[in-house]
Order: C-alpha cells, then sequence, then structure tokens
C-alpha cells in the first residue's frame, strides 16, 4: 500500500497534568493535526509500563508516544524521572528484539506547550508512516492479556 | 454476575464537535458494540437539558456504565460523575471520551477521518467502560489536634491560632523556655520597637490559653501514623509522654553561625558578631553607647555583611541580614551621633517598601555604606585587637582604611542541627542548603508532599518576623483544613496490591514518592500452596496517602500492583480494540 | 454569632488561593473579579523564578479547583461600589457588569471572537496585539465565556443604527444577550480581603530610555508576552522593529524604582525576573548574550543565589552594576544603544544592544484608592495597603474584619503571597470563630 493509503495506528499516553492539558490546548487553539492517533490518558508518565509497549507494539500498533510533563514539573515530583530512564532502557531492548526504535517516542510537553504538541505528534506520524506496519512480532489474532 | 449495560451519551457541542464529526454516524455505531445498549446525542452534554437526559437515561435504561463523548475530562469530568450519582450510578463507572479538543477541534479539515477516530476513541473507551469497578472513596478520620514542633514566634503564632479556631495544640519546646531567639533580640526592624515586648506578650498568650498544652523543655521521640492520625512520643523531664493529632506544624526555626576563624572572630575580642552585639543592646539601657569591656566609647564601628553567607560553601542569602545591620547602626548613630558607622555590603537587601525607606533613614542617619567584592574581601587587621578595616571599596574603586573600636560580623541563619533527626522523624525532606523542602517552591510554600505536615518560619529559610508569622498562620490555615472537615477522602484512583501475586520486594515501596506503601505480615488470605503456616510480607497501600500517579504500578515486578480506574486490562484491553488485528 | 461568609477582593493567584483556603475549611466564599476571567498577572507570565515552571500549568489547576469549589461564589467582570458594617457584620454591594452573553449558553467555543471584525489592543498582551470587541481574554480563561467590551463594541455604541451582530449570528447556542443589565449584588459577610494585586508604572514617564519612540525598547511584562506560548508571536522572541530574534538583551533594573523621582521603593521581584528572562533569551537561542543593569542584586529566596549564579554561568548572563543614564538608538538597524557607568569599574561606556527590557516598578492596582476608600483602609504613601502592626500582625489592615495579601500589601513575589494568602485564611477563621 502507498504511504499516503497508509494510516498507522498509533497511541499517545499522555499524563494529566502536562501533557494532555497541552494537547488540550493544541485542541483549544485549533491546532491542525493528522489524524492517525489516539490518546489514552494516564495520571503521571510513570504509570506507562513497559511492557505495555512491547504489547502494543506486538498487537499491531505502529507506534506509541509516552508524552510527560518535563523533568523537573511532574506532578507527582520525579515520576517523569523514572519513566525516562525506564523508556530509555525499553528503546535499547526494541532494537535488540528487531522493533525500529522509533515505533517509540518518548518526550515532555508541558500544558501550555499546544504548538510542541502539535509537532510532536506531526513529526511522529510522518515517521511512522516511513517505517510501515509493524510487522515485527505480530501474533494473529492476539488479543492482549496482562499474562 | 449482572450483565453491563453502557450508555453513550455523544455531545455535539454545538458545531464545535457537530461540524466536523459525524455525530449520527458514530451514534449509530456505537449502538453496535458490544455491552452497548443505548447511544444518544446531545446539543450540548454539559447543559441543563443535556445532564437531565444522562439521568433520564441512566434510570429509564438502567445502565450501570455511562461514556459521554464530547469535550476535555479536565473541565467537565466532575459534573458528570455528580450528575450519575445523583441518578444513582456509582461515579467511578463513568468514562470520558474527549473528541472534542483531541478530535474535532484538531481535524477540522478531514472530517471522514475525524469521524473514523471519533468512532475509535468511543470504542476505546467502550473497552475500559467495560472493565470498570465501582470504587468508594476512602474516608479517613482527622483527630481534632495539632503538633506544633518548636516554641518561637511562628510556633507560638500557629499554636494560638489553631487553638482559637478550636483545636488542641500540642507545642513541644525543647528549650526551658518559650520564645525562640526573640527574647535575645533588642529591638525588631524596621518599626524599632522592642523585642521583648512583642515575644513577652505571645508567651503569656500561649501560655494562658486552655488548649495550648505545653510540653517543655521536651523533644519528640518518635512520630507514627499519617494524615489524621499521627500517634507521637516526646520525651519530657518527667519521661516519656504519648499523644494522637491529626496535623503536625514544624516551627523549629534556625541557628546562627559562628563565624570562627572568620575576620578575626575568636582572635579579637572586639570583633562580635551581630547576635552579640543585640544582647549589649538590649535593656536595661545604658545611657553611653555600648561599652567594649575597655571602657572606651565606639567611636569607630564597622559591620561586615554577607560574613560566611553568598559564598561557594554557601551560596545563599540569609535574607534578614542587611536590615538587622542597619538597625543596629542607626541605633548606634542614635547613641553617639559623632560615631562613624560603617556598613561593608555586597549588595544591600533592603527590598520592598518598608526595607528601602528604612534604608533611606539609615542614610539620612549618617550611616555610610560601602560596596565591597567577594574576590577581594575586606581584611580586619591589629595586634592583640581589631585596629583597622582594610577593604576595595569597588564603587570608589579605591582601597580604604577604617580605623574600628569593634567590628560587628552579620552572620547567615543555618539549618538547625537537628533537621536531620526531625526529617527522618516525620519523613519530610530537606533541600539542598539543610533547610526543610516544602511540596512544591511557588505554590505550596508551607507544605510538605507528606499530607499533614506543614513547615514555617526558619526552619523553612530565612525570615523576618513579619514573615514568619504570616508563615506561620499559612501553615495554620493549611492544618486546619483537615481538622475542620473532620475526614480527609482519597480519589479512588489509587493503589492496591494483589496479596496472592506480591513477593514482598519493596520495590513499590522505595518507588512511592509519598511514602504510601509499607510491607506488612499477609493477613490469611490465600498465599502460594506448599507455604501454609508460613508468613509473608506483602505490599500495602495507604489510600489515604496515595495520590495514584501509579509509579508502583509500573515498577512491580510480579504485576501484583494495580490502580483502580487505570488497570493494565483496561488499558490494553483499549489497545487491543484499535489494534486492527 | 459572626456572619461566616468572606468577600474577596481581587482573583490573582492570592485572591485563588486565599478563596481555596477558606472555601476548603468551610465558608461561603465570594470572590469578586473586575476582570472576566481569574488569575491576575500570573496568567501574563510564561516561566516563574526560581524554577522555571510554566506560569499557566500551575496557575490553571488552581483556577479550576477555585472556580469548581462547592463553596466559591465566582463574580468575574464585577466590582465593589458598597460596604458598611463592621467586623462580622459586613454589607457590600457588588456591581456585575454586563458581558451581554449569557454566561449559561456560552460554552466559550471562541466562533464570536473568530468573527468580529473590530480590533481593540489587547491588554493582556500589554499592547502587542489586538484581540476583538468580543473576546475570550486567553485560552485557560476561568470563567472560559465571551464579553463582550462594550465601549468599543460597533452595535452597543449607537443601537439605533443596528451594525455589525456579527457574533450573534455565528454563536450556535444564541448566546448573545443584548438586553443584558448590569445588575447589584447584595452579599452579607463576616470578613474582606483584599487581594487586588499590582499594574506596572508606566515607564514611558522616563523619556529617558525611549519607551514609546524606541521600537526595541520594550517593557518587562511585554517580554513576558513575547515569550509567552500563548502570545502575540507564539512564544518566539522577536524584536518588534523587524522580527529578528535579538542577539543581545539589555535589562535595566529598577526603571521607576528606588528613585526619589519616581517611586522611592524597591518592587521586590525585578531583579529576579529579569534573570528569568535572560535565561529564557538564551534558552530561546543559546547565541543569545544578556546584560543586566542593576543596582543592587536582590535575591534573597530560596535558591535564588543559586540561579543567579546558573544566569551567569550557563546562560551567558552577564550583570553590570550601573543604572544606565540615557538609551539611544541605532538609526541603521534599529538597535538600542544604552548609555551607562560601570559603577564598579567608574566607567562610562555605551554598549548597543538587539533589544532593552525596562524592568518598570510595580504599583498597587489602578482603582486600590477606590476600593480602599470604600472599604475605610489606610493606604500608605504609594497606595500599598497598610499594615498598622506589620510585624505582630501582618495581614491585618486598619479595620478590623478586613485584611489584605499579596502585592497590594506589599512588594512580593509568589510564594511570599501564596503564604501571605494561606495566612488571610487562618487570620479570618480565628476571627470569625468568634474568640
Amino acid at each position: 500500500m502507498s504511504e499516503q493509503d497508509f494510516h498507522p495506528r498509533i497511541v499517545a499516553f499522555c499524563c494529566n497534568w502536562c501533557s494532555y492539558a497541552g494537547a488540550d490546548l493544541a485542541g483549544v487553539s485549533r491546532l491542525q493535526m493528522p489524524t492517525d492517533f489516539q490518546v489514552i490518558r494516564v495520571m503521571c508518565s510513570a504509570r506507562v509500563a513497559p511492557e505495555w509497549i512491547i504489547k502494543t507494539l506486538s498487537a499491531g500498533i505502529d507506534g506509541v508516544m509516552v508524552l510527560g510533563c518535563h523533568i523537573g514539573d511532574c506532578h507527582y515530583i520525579a515520576g517523569n524521572h523514572r519513566a525516562a530512564k525506564r523508556f530509555a532502557l525499553l528503546k535499547e531492548m526494541l532494537g535488540f528484539v528487531g522493533i525500529h526504535p522509533d515505533r517509540l517516542r518518548v518526550d515532555w510537553v508541558s500544558a501550555s506547550e499546544g504548538t510542541k504538541f502539535q509537532t510532536i505528534v506531526t513529526e511522529f506520524v510522518e515517521r511512522v508512516r516511513e517505517l510501515g506496519p509493524t510487522r515485527e512480532f505480530v501474533t494473529a489474532h492476539r488479543r492482549l492479556d496482562t499474562d | 454476575m449482572e450483565q453491563t449495560r453502557i450508555g453513550v451519551f455523544v455531545c455535539h457541542c454545538g458545531s464545535n464537535i457537530g461540524g466536523v464529526v459525524d455525530v449520527p454516524a458514530v451514534v449509530e455505531y456505537a449502538r453496535a458494540l458490544p455491552n452497548v445498549v443505548y447511544a444518544e446525542r446531545n446539543l450540548y452534554s454539559c447543559s441543563e437539558a443535556g445532564l437531565s437526559s444522562l439521568k433520564q437515561g441512566i434510570r429509564a435504561q438502567r445502565l450501570n456504565r455511562v461514556i459521554v463523548a464530547a469535550c476535555t475530562p479536565r473541565t467537565h469530568e466532575p459534573l458528570f460523575k455528580n450528575a450519575c450519582e445523583e441518578a444513582g450510578l456509582n461515579r467511578y463507572l463513568f468514562e470520558f471520551v474527549n473528541i472534542r479538543e483531541h478530535c474535532s477541534w484538531i481535524h477540522r479539515k478531514d472530517k471522514e477521518q475525524a469521524t473514523e477516530k471519533a468512532k475509535r476513541l468511543i470504542r476505546m473507551g467502550v473497552a475500559k467502560a467495560s472493565l470498570l469497578e465501582p470504587q468508594e472513596e476512602t474516608e479517613s478520620n482527622v483527630i481534632p489536634a495539632v503538633l506544633v514542633i518548636g516554641g518561637g514566634i511562628a510556633g507560638m503564632t500557629a499554636a494560638l491560632n489553631l487553638a482559637r479556631q478550636g483545636f488542641r495544640a500540642h507545642l513541644v519546646e525543647k528549650q526551658a523556655r518559650l520564645g525562640g531567639w526573640l527574647p535575645h533580640i533588642n529591638r525588631l526592624c524596621p518599626t524599632d520597637e522592642e523585642a521583648a515586648r512583642l515575644i513577652d506578650s505571645v508567651i503569656r498568650e500561649a501560655q494562658a490559653h486552655e488548649r495550648i498544652i505545653l510540653h517543655m523543655p521536651a523533644t519528640v521521640q518518635e512520630v507514627s501514623g499519617y494524615i489524621g492520625n499521627f500517634h507521637v512520643t516526646v520525651a519530657e523531664k518527667e519521661g516519656k509522654c504519648t499523644f494522637d493529632v491529626g496535623t503536625i506544624i514544624v516551627a523549629t526555626g534556625a541557628e546562627v553561625l559562628q563565624p570562627l576563624g572568620l575576620y578575626g572572630y575568636g582572635r579579637f575580642p572586639n570583633v562580635i558578631t551581630q547576635l552579640e552585639l543585640e544582647e549589649r543592646l538590649r535593656p536595661p539601657p545604658s545611657p553611653s553607647p555600648v561599652n567594649d569591656g575597655g571602657g572606651k566609647r565606639w567611636e569607630s564601628t564597622v559591620f561586615i555583611n554577607c560574613v560566611g553567607a553568598r559564598i561557594p560553601e554557601r551560596p545563599y542569602c540569609s535574607r534578614v541580614c542587611c536590615m538587622t545591620s542597619l538597625k543596629n547602626a542607626i541605633r548606634l548613630k542614635k547613641q553617639n551621633p559623632a560615631a562613624q558607622v560603617y556598613v561593608l555590603h555586597r549588595d544591600l537587601m533592603t527590598y520592598g517598601v518598608e526595607f528601602e525607606r528604612y534604608y533611606r533613614r539609615a542614610m539620612e542617619a549618617g550611616v555610610r555604606f560601602l560596596r565591597y567584592d567577594i574576590e577581594r574581601p575586606p581584611q580586619v587587621v591589629g595586634n592583640g585587637r581589631a585596629e583597622a578595616v582594610v577593604v576595595w571599596d569597588t564603587l570608589r574603586g579605591q582601597e580604604r582604611r577604617l580605623p574600628v573600636d569593634a567590628v560587628v560580623l552579620n552572620a547567615p541563619l543555618i539549618p538547625a542541627s537537628d533537621n536531620a533527626t526531625l526529617s527522618r522523624l516525620l519523613k519530610v525532606p530537606l533541600a539542598e542548603s539543610g533547610f526543610f523542602l516544602e511540596a512544591h517552591v511557588k505554590l505550596r510554600p508551607v507544605e510538605f508532599a507528606t499530607d499533614g505536615v506543614y513547615v514555617c518560619g526558619t526552619a523553612r529559610w530565612p525570615a523576618d518576623v513579619s514573615e514568619s508569622i504570616a508563615q506561620a498562620y499559612a501553615a495554620s490555615a493549611k492544618a486546619a483544613i483537615p481538622m475542620r472537615a473532620g475526614a480527609v477522602t482519597a480519589e479512588a484512583i489509587t493503589a492496591f496490591s494483589v496479596p496472592e501475586r506480591c513477593m514482598g520486594c519493596g520495590t513499590c515501596v522505595v518507588t512511592c514518592p509519598y511514602q504510601a506503601i509499607e510491607l506488612r505480615i499477609a493477613n490469611g488470605g490465600h498465599v502460594l500452596s506448599g507455604t501454609e503456616g508460613l508468613q509473608k510480607q506483602v505490599a500495602w497501600v495507604n489510600v489515604v496517602q496515595c495520590k495514584g500517579c501509579g509509579s508502583c504500578v509500573a515498577a512491580c515486578p510480579s504485576k501484583a500492583m494495580q490502580q483502580r480506574g487505570f488497570t493494565d486490562q483496561q488499558v490494553l484491553e483499549m489497545i487491543s480494540v484499535i489494534s486492527g488485528l | 454569632m459572626m456572619n461566616q461568609s468572606v468577600l474577596v477582593i481581587g482573583a490573582g493567584i492570592a485572591g485563588i488561593q486565599v478563596s481555596i483556603d477558606l472555601a476548603q475549611m468551610g465558608f461561603p466564599v465570594y470572590l469578586v473579579e473586575r476582570t472576566p476571567s481569574i488569575g491576575g498577572r500570573m496568567a501574563q507570565l510564561d516561566k516563574t523564578f526560581p524554577t522555571n515552571d510554566c506560569a499557566i500549568c500551575i496557575l490553571a489547576p488552581k483556577m479550576i479547583e477555585c472556580a469548581g469549589h462547592k463553596n466559591v461564589h465566582l463574580l468575574t467582570y464585577s466590582e465593589v461600589v458598597g460596604v458598611e458594617g463592621h467586623a462580622g457584620d459586613l454589607r457590600a454591594r457588588v456591581l456585575q457588569k454586563p458581558r451581554y452573553v449569557n454566561m449559561e449558553r456560552c460554552t466559550g467555543c471562541g466562533e464570536c471572537a473568530a468573527k468580529c471584525p473590530w480590533r481593540v489592543p489587547d491588554d493582556f498582551n500589554v499592547g502587542l496585539s489586538n484581540r476583538r470587541a468580543i473576546y475570550i481574554p486567553f485560552p485557560q480563561a476561568v470563567p472560559r465565556k465571551a464579553t463582550i467590551d462594550a465601549p468599543h463594541c460597533v452595535y452597543l455604541q449607537d443601537r439605533a443604527k443596528n451594525r455589525c451582530r456579527m457574533c450573534e449570528k455565528v454563536c450556535q447556542p444564541g448566546a448573545i444577550d443584548w438586553e443584558q443589565q448590569e445588575r447589584i449584588v447584595e452579599l452579607s459577610v463576616g470578613a474582606i480581603v483584599v487581594a487586588t494585586g499590582f499594574d506596572p508604572y508606566d515607564a514611558g514617564v522616563l523619556k529617558e530610555y525611549g519607551l514609546g519612540k524606541i521600537a526595541n525598547v520594550i517593557t518587562g511584562l511585554q517580554y513576558e508576552r513575547l515569550v509567552s506560548a500563548s502570545g502575540p508571536t507564539s512564544g518566539e522572541l522577536r524584536r518588534p522593529s523587524d522580527g529578528k530574534p535579538p542577539r543581545e538583551v539589555a535589562f535595566i533594573q529598577c526603571v521607576g524604582s528606588r528613585d526619589v523621582n519616581y517611586n522611592p521603593y524597591c518592587s521586590s521581584v525585578c531583579c529576579m525576573f529579569a534573570t528569568k528572562e535572560a535565561i529564557l533569551a538564551n534558552e530561546h537561542d543559546p547565541q543569545c548574550r544578556s546584560y543586566i543593569f542593576y543596582t543592587d542584586l536582590r535575591a534573597v529566596g530560596k535558591r535564588f543565589q543559586e540561579y543567579i549564579a546558573r544566569a551567569r554561568t550557563e546562560y551567558n548572563v552577564t550583570y553590570i552594576r550601573g543604572r544606565p543614564g540615557v538609551i539611544g538608538e541605532n538609526p541603521q538597524n534599529g538597535n538600542p544603544i544604552v548609555r551607562y557607568e560601570e559603577t564598579t569599574a567608574q566607567q562610562l561606556r555605551a554598549m548597543e544592544v538587539g533589544l532593552v527590557v525596562l524592568c518598570q516598578a510595580l504599583l498597587p492596582r489602578r482603582g486600590q484608592q477606590d476600593v480602599a476608600k470604600l472599604l475605610g483602609v489606610e493606604l500608605d504613601e504609594y497606595g500599598f495597603v497598610n499594615a498598622p502592626a506589620r510585624l505582630r500582625r501582618p495581614v491585618d489592615t486598619s479595620v478590623p474584619g478586613i485584611f489584605a495579601c499579596g502585592y497590594c500589601s506589599s512588594p512580593q513575589d509568589i510564594p511570599d503571597s501564596v503564604a501571605q494568602a494561606s495566612g488571610v485564611a487562618a487570620r479570618v477563621a480565628e476571627m470569625l470563630a468568634g474568640e
């Protein structure tokens, strides 16, 4: 399928206090973006478990974003620090098991950075389009369980 | 098990959503989703009409899960949750799907795709809602009593304010008398009122108030528990005393740096600290200027500011010392108008209205100011006693030699030496500087991240009397909130541990920023077979302290931890339904 | 038994904080705000020192919490016009100005503002851009409702002519209400809190600095709006004359402050906010150098000295002790030229820079005098609310039952304002307990 027809499926985990609010601001400001992503709200980027990323990518989602507060601004003091460390490690692992590390993007968006949200999302959707659909690790008809 | 009956309410928001997203098509789509028994559209879900339709729908359709697809939960979620409750549905069985800020407003050019996205978002919402469980917000009682640690001006102000609001206040003071530093101070700037008058009246009030229970001299030995129920052990002369309080205020003050080895202090008898000068200036009033023991009138005094402060080893500014220099410089000039009084400074911190006015008064009184630089600090020279101060005057660009009868060193307030102990006892942090670290430097200056514990006065940061009192009031207000309510409720998005899966590794305990998790012996229950009779430690979450960040859940290696309202299962199910497989 | 309600005048961070505290303590609060939205000056800032937290990010949740609390009754676009009684039994009359917008129907979608053809200088952006005659003050406004600025509305200025009414045409919920009247709300309260904040001094009065004549001389608050993501340049630091980013920025401290010719007092926060702005300039453009011209570098709060040290070592900020005498302009490129004495070197110098930021004095809000007269509270000679026993009772005014916090009481930064505001809540609670 051509790049134009390919509508990647992308999930963006956004933390309630910063990046979700930044996404809201992008909306309020009517900043236009590609439709190929869905936001999932969590309270803190530290809630995002690394195995979610693996399971998500192995279920046919083409790209995952984890967006938290800027370092130093975490509503829960240092949750984003943990997230930063976990995902730095995870990115290494992804490459190791054959998933392109660019399918995971971790970034920091504050509640006032609507434009940044727009930029990041647009860039990421483009990148995932370039990479094409996830083929690695996909198990047919696989339901996601916690086990 | 009752059948899941989900209702989906899709909002047009006028044309904000409806002008881009094909709402009728979305409603049709929602109707066909698993577990959805009802779907409708509203022009404005948040309006009176919309809310009323929502409640009616819940009742008429016997809905046990509700989804509203509209704007952002960050504004209207409480509104809809309340509506659910009013209709008899547990407020945690509600899920908000954002199809405005996150869809119609950002995909205006592609209505078809925006509609498809709205459908996907609702599909995700339905998947999550199917797995939502009713939750009860835990209410925890709050004992209407406060522990105030420190009987200085800040501590007494806090204790008095809370006592007057009707609460019991246990005031613990480690010295044998109340008052902190103020009994050692002569006068207070910028009003020049006598410190003794101010502090004595406060001490009398504190001692007299029937709801203030004084423990003195006494120190806090042990504190356990959490907001609403702290169990405190205090060591007093007669032995140990225990009592329970709902809140704690730290008002333990600060100490003053002894500038040993700096500028001849300790070597020259006429080099003294500001505090020592205060003692000498205090009443009974001396008709002649300060007596240095040698019988001479001080004809020339030099104050040196920033002694041991604003240096690499101690970078902070102690905020109150410039004014103290001015206050005492003015006093010396008043006692002996002919005397030469110099203030050597590196920036004069007379901020605001009153302090700047005081600076002008000092200039008018004939106090002389000389600006020096950290690279070329003043030298105190002399034989057996300080005879002169040699300093590079940066504004004149020349060296000055000032003959002196006395040199007064302005040293900073430093963290009290038992801050570290108290920090461990109360599980509250210290900043790099050694002063206590509040929850948020800008917006939560007198609270700790740990609920129920507050801080004020110089324990937090150098402050003058008026600032300490304002902060003491602030800490009282914060403490009064839970005590007045009588209870604290936790939003039910807290973490919980499944004991069967828990290994007792303790990772969650150290991960939690709020110290809300501890390991406890598992209470019966079904543990791993083959281990009957073995007592294992499992994680236990204090839901009152848990703030619902979910850090522990992601950290748990055995998947024993989960977060209510954000379980792994819920999130993965949301992804499952759009993964296209 | 004293009336347990409280009237708070002014909904900046101090007013918001005291309202939240009192509401959480169980007291009904009437929060009166003159402008259409709560938030005050903090909403105009980009970041706050010394943490460089995004100002609106930390403020917006408080705004929502305050407005959403069941004990807080918000009266925006309103002013207090009368007060009588005594502590514990006060009666206030509040004038609610007509917005000509039905608050129940308005959803804050902003279509009206997008379509309104009439432009008005935007106060929120300190005149750097325009808004419309019908407007929502800023994206995170609470309440998020439109307001028609009647003097600038072409229809309201002459209804007979029946011009425009574009907002009405595009408003889907039909929220435009031309018949809306001002109304008087009568309140009975036990205590009143003054939290009216500050206005910047008009630095144009100091002709030698060229504000209003030299394009690239702006004020501190204007700079905040330039670097704010929600400001007129979407957060890009571009100078007014040609839109280019400045390579050097000069910050002039104490403009109209600590000056017997203008305002003799110190505005307290400028040394720190200039440092912050200089740091931001370098964050926007690592090649950018800043020069801060100061007299005494006042950094007395937590981690303030470390902030200054970092500005020096990491962000290309140089501090020069000296108050510039005059600012000129290079006609070829619009660069301001700062002439000053470097007092620690006893040298007269001139420096050409890309942009000059005047850190001007901050005064109690216009209108403070009127409020004070109504309440009978004493002001000092500069208009700050006087605390007769400033040491012992820092938040009490000269009138029992009336308290003050925040900048209107004395020049202070956000943490001190917030602490004072909470302090007022405790004083009010103590007083209303009646002991």
